[in-house]
């Protein structure tokens, strides 16, 4: 029952870090190879100010992209899991800000194309990840090592 | 004695954890910083670091010549009768009500109407185009498509349906629109 048990949590752990992995590499591509078009939603957003954009435009892609790529091979995974859990409570409350006082812009969630507008379904996507995130933090902050082998800790 | 001791132990690996977070956090995002400038310097349309976002200066064509034009200026040109107004709204909306006189072009619907839409307007015409809202794309990106269209002359009016609609002369129905 305990092995069961064993294998579940590190079967959940592996799979949050997969999932988040490829989801973080996924949204960051098409914002990586458009920044000057993921500028403008960010500027849509009107939450940062004028001159943050297009370093935001710049940045934060390869953030995701790094993060993407440090959950699939296990590094650093404290501050990774931290970073994810703060960017997408970010994400939440930008997306419900905008959605509560009506502005109907493109979320530029996972690509920079217009048609997908900001709506109740990208804050439920982001919940979910959300969810796997703070699951991820737990496991990796909890007595350490149950969860995973200790080398994939960073 | 023992669970104080423990409780020790694991308070000691939670805050090792918490310092071990903080680091890495920080140097992610150091990280990406250095990463996302070195290969924006490298590319070829790279962008201004701490770029005007402005919607005057976002609206520019691709040789950096600003295409809004102010509501002033758009009100004289419409009395004039020298320009043309192209609403860039969909369909429903355009029919709803636009600037009077105005010929309906959604966005969404270019391609099967652009031809339909401007086969009586000369090259050089002046051609104003609008949507609703500040951050509306679509007056934009027709602009644009225009301009690559060969209309030499093409402005945009920034939020122009919401700013006309006050106590400037509109229509609806879709009579000038482009009906396909």
């Amino acid at each position: 029952m305990d092995k069961k048990r064993k294998n579940l949590s590190r079967f959940l752990y592996y799979g949050a870090r997969w999932i988040l992995g490829g989801v973080f590499i996924y949204a960051s591509y098409d914002k990586i190879l458009h920044p000057a078009a993921f500028s403008k939603i960010i500027y849509n957003y009107q939450i940062l100010p004028d001159v943050l954009i297009n370093l935001t435009a710049l940045v934060l892609p390869m953030l995701e992209l790094i993060m993407g790529i440090f959950f699939w091979v296990g590094f650093w995974m404290p501050g990774t899991a931290i970073l994810s859990n703060i960017l997408l409570i970010s994400y939440m409350g930008a997306l419900i800000f905008n959605l509560a006082r009506g502005l109907n812009i493109n979320c530029g969630c996972f690509s920079t194309s217009s048609g997908s507008s900001i709506n109740i379904a990208s804050i439920l996507w982001d919940a979910a990840f959300l969810v796997l995130s703070v699951y991820l933090t737990v496991a990796v902050f909890k007595s350490g090592n149950r969860h995973a082998p200790k080398q994939i800790h960073g | 004695m023992p669970q104080r001791r423990l409780f020790n132990k694991k308070f000691k690996m939670f805050k090792q954890k918490c310092l071990q977070a903080i680091w890495q956090c920080t140097a992610l995002i150091v990280f990406a910083f250095l990463v996302a400038i070195s290969i924006n310097y490298l590319r070829n349309d790279s962008l201004q670091l701490f770029g005007n976002g402005s919607p005057e200066a976002r609206l520019m064509d691709p040789s950096g010549k600003r295409l809004d034009i102010s509501l002033s200026e758009a009100k004289k040109l419409f009395f004039q009768r020298s320009a043309v107004f192209i609403d860039a709204r969909p369909q429903g909306d355009f029919e709803k009500g636009h600037i009077k006189g105005a010929l309906g072009l959604p966005w969404n619907e270019v391609d099967r109407n652009f031809m339909r839409v401007t086969e009586n307007i000369s090259p050089d015409t002046l051609i104003i185009t609008y949507c609703d809202g500040e951050t509306c794309e679509l007056s934009h990106n027709l602009a644009i498509f225009l301009l690559d269209m060969g209309f030499s002359n093409v402005r945009i009016l920034i939020n122009g349906w919401a700013l006309w609609k006050e106590n400037l002369p509109i229509e609806s129905g879709s009579s000038t629109a482009g009906q396909g």
